[in-house]
């Protein structure tokens, strides 16, 4: 996962526990909102109780005075206004309050007070002619409130801001000696109002009182309220539309709730507004700043921080480790890199040290098995070319893996013959098939073109395999080669093909069939463990399928045998059909021919370099009947020396080799101006055969290169397509027929298959000789093997018996071999019984098949 | 041109004040710099008449930049005039108080007087030479114990549209004035000139020919104490004003039966029926003319039809219009404040160009310094040329003699008298 990825799922998971905290801390502070507002909404009524509770006691006292002064009146003696002021004077007991009679019916709305004039000690008249507070007197009093309290207004006698409460008297006129109605006025200063509300400040330090009336004049004026009217106030620090304008002052002067409204400086605050207790024509507001009570908000915002900056740390923290990590494991990469580029050399040294020596052994076996005429001889040494493909294969395997694992396994598509890729998969399977008795058969459709364009080698290498691991894993039976062709609608350049492989042989368990396409895993080891193989067959095949865009399908009944399918998209280069292959392939079989040189090129010269004596050998051996001028050279100085004396159509040059390798060597004589070589093409001869080796000695200026061990076919071929066309002599077909001409009775032999005779030993004349010597030492050998089957020699007969098998096999007596292969299994069991009873038929059959030759007796002489 | 010609002028008597008052040796245009700590917690209360004063909240908030732990409080005073004195001794007295020129000699504010800072006092380090010197009041004793905060004027509101519509220009002189009149009067204004019909300043008469009367008395000083003295044969220097007075009633310019009709008051009367959109000029002072922002939204005439309006000098003159600038309102400073050094804090912070020129522009009235408010509405008022440009403290006139010439255009304009009778009881004229 790359680095970026983690930290932005790490940022994401952060940012949402951040978004679960944010609003859960939004949620609290919002409850906290709320609650500082019902806390505030409670004050407020508080406030309003305190304040009800205030005027009502004030209100108590103005109307005791008035009560008094009417008593006197009720009673007959009623005071004068004098009087009545001389009366409160005695009653007041605050110095602050102050008393005033009044007559609102007088011009100058004058009276008396209880306190003289500031300006004038003397003078004890008070006039309210330029105060108008008894507007609405007879609204209040008609309200029914309890309280009758004017606005807050300037005293007039001291100018101290004051309130007052009032009440109805009658006193005396002494001028007229009536009664008259006046006013019997508390005034209080406004400032005792506010004492009252000091405690407020304990709790809610910014909070401010107003008592507005209905049209939101000031009663009493709170100090941040601006205007001399609230609404007004409220009009112009709101940006509210008419009808929110009406709607909010009818709400603030009918009803009871709370508000934001911005102060002058723009700043959000809570108005909490209710009608006065006690008098329901003035309404309570309480004001406070926004911010006094959402303080609380702040905290959750710290511990936000916290939690972020908690979060960042540990994000840091976390990827200087995971960074740390990743760098212990970038270096343990670099290293298991450096590992693997170890193994590759070691693979690629592998496969030179071992494909170097096995190139002599397999090549020199190549020339016993060409000249050799002893029976003896020549089974030995078809087991090294046995046993020596089979390492072959097996290291090719692991090369194979190892360039594919190391991602440098390439698909190189180019035309080629799907007939030609039948030829040499039957070739190289149908032999093997038959030595172990199984029954090689084809279902080849007849209308798949002609020819594809893919990656033939791989495609056969993984036909191959299957094949080959149907014939290691198929005892009795038959295998099947399936492949059919059917046209791809949406691409009509292309045909898919079907390719299958049926096999009767021993199954897979389903349990195992996942471990069918596992390196180096092998199923049912333990009853397998004689079969060789790496593990690595299967694996590979699925590998290259998958680059060709395909997959192995696997099909198995265990013990009943096993389905290898898989499809396969091949472009179509030519469309004429393939026709009957099966028939085709009839014909061929019954026309093979042993090894014969393709040409002879007599005129042509080839120089082969190797510093091994034995490879030399090998290679002009291989050569010989193709008459070619070979000459040697053990070194590159000694290749350069021929380079520059004597023309040669092709050059072969090893590429290892001591103190000049192949590459400089070539480089040398690239160099090399005076020379009659200056076209010849030059061959890299190579035991490595791990990836990117023809990029490699293509780039280093080879116009090709061989792998050794040297595929003798594969040598001619080469030659074939570099020697010059008209030293090139075809190999004529004359030969053939004589070398082919076997006597006509052996055809007609049950016991034989002159094919599979004729395939395993080369040509007709030496088929004739192995059967001679076959049928001249069957008295002799079959009476060894009475003999130690006589003596309980069981080892011995064991011996002799797998002497027996590997000789018939080598003539084509396909069931005599079968049959003595089971026998020698049998004996290395220990199986005694089965030898006892079956040795004799077995002897038998062999002195039969002897007798029944006995017709070529010196016919070989 | 004529705008280019007031910006000039506008900004020849900015360079002008520059130069000789806020330029010579003065700070006022300098940054307020706090004398006291910051911190410092403290409250004060402003007490004065208006009913409701903005401008001054404004300040507060201002002055709370630098003070952020103050409080100030505007207080409104019934019957201020008469409760003032008291609530300055009293137990809760105001820290400053608003004054005005017509208190300067009149006996019943000497307590007044007596509780009042004296802000020239060098110790207070209060800088008000931006302040036009025509406008300081001194004591007696050369105190100066009142700074004016508004000065106000008499002119009248002129519909810029109507002239824009009409293709007139506003009248400079009196000549002109009739003459737009006549064209107004054909194009179907029925009172060209309107304004209400009372005694007071604001009246429309005394708006239309008091500058002109007071430049007639500047001219003749030697008949000022004759006129203060109420002596009848000062009547005389009534003359020319009276009768361009009786010349302007009779010239059809302005209906005023009309006016006593549609407009009921001194003050709101005069905005709403200007702001009805039909009334090319309306004679008002300045102090109608502060209250136009508000009302403008309370017009609905207004709301559904806004107009460009402007405060000119009523062009009485032949030759012109006089600007008469008097004081509207003064700050004074409670000596007997509980905390006088922050009041007298609050006062060296206000009193400077650009925070008396920051209140008259919300107030909308002229400020005492020789820079026009910012608002355009009285830009016009700096064409006058300086001859006929002075405070009426420059007349010389106290109270009673203003009040008898109040009361002879009142008569004369109401046809209840004439000039010659006017003139003639003079000292004896019925005031209201």
């Amino acid at each position: 996962m790359k680095r970026s990825l983690i930290i932005t799922i790490n940022l994401l998971i952060m940012g949402f526990i951040l978004f679960i905290i944010t609003s859960y801390a939004n949620t609290k502070a919002d409850e906290s909102y709320e609650n500082g507002i019902i806390g505030f909404e409670k004050m407020t009524m508080t406030t309003n109780r305190i304040i009800a509770n205030y005027l009502e006691d004030e209100q108590h006292l103005c109307d005791i005075w008035a009560n008094y002064i009417n008593l006197s009146a009720k009673d007959g003696v009623p005071m004068t206004a004098e009087d009545a002021v001389s009366f409160i004077r005695k009653a007041k007991t605050t110095q602050e309050i102050d008393g005033h009679l009044i007559f609102p019916d007088s011009p100058d709305r004058s009276g008396v007070s209880t306190a003289a004039k500031v300006s004038d000690p003397d003078d004890y008249t008070v006039s309210y002619k330029n105060i108008d507070i008894f507007d609405n007197i007879e609204s209040v009093s008609s309200s029914g409130d309890t309280v009758n309290l004017t606005r807050a207004y300037t005293n007039p006698m001291n100018g101290v801001q004051s309130i007052a409460f009032y009440d109805h008297v009658s006193v005396l006129d002494p001028g007229s000696g009536q009664l008259e109605d006046g006013l019997l006025m508390r005034v209080v200063p406004l400032s005792s109002l506010e004492q009252k509300l000091v405690f407020l400040k304990g709790e809610y330090e910014n909070v401010e009182i107003s008592i507005v009336d209905r049209e939101g004049n000031y009663v009493v004026h709170g100090k941040s309220f601006k205007n001399s009217n609230f609404f007004e106030y409220y009009k112009s620090y709101n940006e509210a539309s008419a009808e929110e304008y009406e709607l909010a002052t009818d709400e603030i002067a009918g009803g009871t709730g709370t508000m934001t409204i911005k102060n002058s400086k723009g700043d959000d605050c809570i108005l909490s507004y209710m009608p006065l207790e006690t008098m329901t024509t003035w309404v309570l507001l309480a004001y406070i700043p926004l911010t006094d009570l959402v303080a609380s908000r702040s905290i959750d915002w710290l511990l936000l921080g916290i939690a972020t900056l908690g979060f960042l740390l540990l994000l840091i923290f976390n990827s200087i480790v995971m960074m740390t990590y990743n760098r212990k494991l970038s270096e343990a990469a670099q290293q298991a890199n450096q590992a693997n580029e170890a193994k590759s050399d070691f693979l690629s040294a592998m496969s030179h040290d071992i494909r170097t020596p096995m190139n002599a052994i397999l090549g020199l076996n190549e020339m016993v098995l060409r000249d050799s005429r002893d029976d003896n001889i020549r089974m030995y040494s078809e087991s090294i070319r046995t046993a020596g493909n089979t390492l072959l294969g097996i290291i090719n395997d692991i090369l194979d893996f190892s360039r594919i694992e190391a991602g440098k396994m390439e698909i190189i598509n180019a035309d080629y013959s799907f007939v030609s890729l039948l030829n040499d998969l039957v070739n190289m399977v149908q032999k093997k098939a038959e030595e172990k008795g199984l029954v090689f058969t084809l279902d080849i459709d007849r209308d798949i073109p002609g020819t594809l364009n893919g990656d033939e080698m791989r495609i056969k290498q993984i036909i191959l395999n299957i094949l080959s691991n149907a014939v290691k894993y198929t005892d009795s039976g038959s295998i099947t080669l399936s492949v059919h062709a059917h046209d791809l609608r949406d691409k009509p350049d292309s045909v898919m093909l079907r390719i299958s492989v049926a096999d009767t042989g021993i199954g897979i368990k389903p349990e195992d069939l996942d471990k069918l396409f596992v390196a180096f895993e092998r199923i049912d080891e333990k009853t397998n463990r004689n079969i060789e193989g790496t593990g690595l067959g299967m694996t590979i095949v699925q590998r290259f399928l998958g680059m060709m865009g395909s997959h192995l399908e696997v099909e198995s009944e265990y013990g009943r045998g096993s389905v290898f399918s898989f499809d396969l998209e091949q472009k179509v280069v030519n469309r004429d059909p393939i026709g009957d292959y099966e028939e085709a392939f009839r014909q061929l079989s019954s026309q093979r021919k042993n090894y014969h040189e393709k040409f002879t090129a007599p005129d042509a010269g080839v120089l082969v370099v190797d510093d091994n004596p034995v490879n030399l050998t090998v290679f002009v051996n291989l050569l010989r009947k193709t008459r070619l001028k070979i000459d040697t050279a053990e070194s590159g100085d000694e290749c350069i020396a021929h380079f520059r004396d004597r023309h040669y159509d092709v050059i072969f040059l090893d590429h290892m080799m001591p103190d000049k390798d192949g590459i400089e060597t070539l480089k040398e004589m690239k160099s090399i101006t005076d020379t009659p070589n200056k076209e010849t093409p030059v061959i890299c001869l190579t035991a490595n055969a791990i990836s990117g080796m023809r990029k490699m000695y293509t780039d280093a200026g080879f116009d090709d290169y061989l792998t050794k061990p040297i595929d003798p076919e594969q040598l001619e071929m080469m030659l074939l397509q570099y020697l010059p066309k008209d030293k090139v002599i075809p190999a004529s077909g004359e030969e053939d027929t004589e070398d082919n001409a076997l006597p006509s009775f052996l055809s007609d032999l049950k016991e034989l298959d002159v094919d599979a005779g004729l395939a395993y030993c080369g040509d007709a004349e030496d088929y004739l000789m192995a059967l001679e010597m076959y049928m001249e030492s069957a008295d002799k050998k079959s009476e060894e093997i009475e003999r130690y089957r006589a003596e309980g020699d069981i080892k011995n007969t064991t011996v002799m018996v797998h002497a027996l098998k590997s000789a018939s096999r080598s003539i084509g007596a396909l069931e005599l071999g079968e049959f003595a292969a089971r026998l020698e299994k049998a004996g290395d069991g220990g199986d005694k019984e089965t030898l006892d009873r079956e040795l004799g038929e077995l002897i038998s059959r062999y002195r039969q098949l002897a007798r029944a030759l006995e017709p070529l007796r010196g016919l070989t002489l | 041109m004529k705008k280019t010609l007031s910006a000039i002028l506008s900004l020849s008597m900015t360079a002008a004040l520059l130069l000789q008052g806020c330029g010579s040796g003065k700070k006022a245009d300098a940054p307020f710099v706090p004398k006291y700590d910051k911190d410092t917690e403290f409250s004060l209360t402003v007490a004065g008449s208006y009913s409701n004063f903005e401008s001054l909240e404004a300040e507060f908030e201002r002055f709370y930049e630098y003070y952020p732990n103050a409080s100030l409080q505007y207080v409104t005073m019934d019957d201020y005039n008469n409760v003032i004195s008291s609530a300055l001794v009293n137990s809760e007295p105001p820290d400053i108080f608003t004054t005005n020129s017509a208190m300067i000699g009149d006996e019943a504010y000497n307590d007044m007087f007596d509780s009042c800072e004296v802000l020239s006092d060098p110790s207070l380090d209060i800088d008000y030479s931006c302040i036009k010197e025509s406008l300081i009041r001194t004591t007696d004793s050369g105190d100066v114990v009142m700074l004016p905060i508004f000065t106000t004027s008499y002119g009248m509101l002129v519909n810029m549209d109507i002239f824009e519509k009409e293709g007139l220009k506003v009248p400079t002189d009196y000549k002109e004035l009739v003459s737009v009149c006549e064209k107004l009067k054909s194009a179907g204004y029925e009172s060209p000139m309107m304004g209400t019909d009372r005694f007071s300043g604001t009246g429309m008469f005394n708006c239309f020919v008091y500058p002109m009367f007071a430049y007639d008395v500047i001219n003749n000083s030697d008949k000022v104490d004759s006129l203060n003295a109420l002596d009848p044969s000062a009547g005389e220097v009534m003359r020319p004003s009276l009768e361009r007075l009786d010349e302007f009633v009779n010239s059809g310019c302005v209906d005023v039966e009309k006016c006593r009709e549609e407009i009921t008051d001194e003050y709101e009367a005069i905005i709403m029926r200007f702001f009805e959109g039909d009334v090319p000029m309306m004679l008002a002072a300045g102090d109608v003319v502060s209250g136009t922002a508000k009302r403008e939204s309370k017009s609905d005439a207004f709301t559904a039809h806004p107009f460009k309006y402007r405060f000119f000098a009523a062009p009485a003159g032949d030759d012109g219009g006089y600007f008469i600038n008097s004081i509207s309102i003064c700050f004074s400073v409670n000596k007997n404040s509980r905390n006088i050094d922050m009041a007298n804090e609050f006062m060296r912070f206000l009193i400077s160009n650009k925070e008396l020129g920051n209140m008259a522009s919300l107030k909308r009235l002229i400020p005492p310094i020789d820079v026009f408010s910012e608002d355009d509405l009285y830009s016009a008022l700096a064409d006058i040329p300086d001859d006929r440009s002075f405070s009426d403290k420059e007349t010389g006139l106290m109270d009673p003699a203003v009040r008898q010439f109040r009361a002879a255009i009142f008569a004369v304009g109401n046809k209840e008298m004439t000039v010659d009778e006017a003139v003639a009881s003079y000292g004896s004229i019925p005031e209201e």
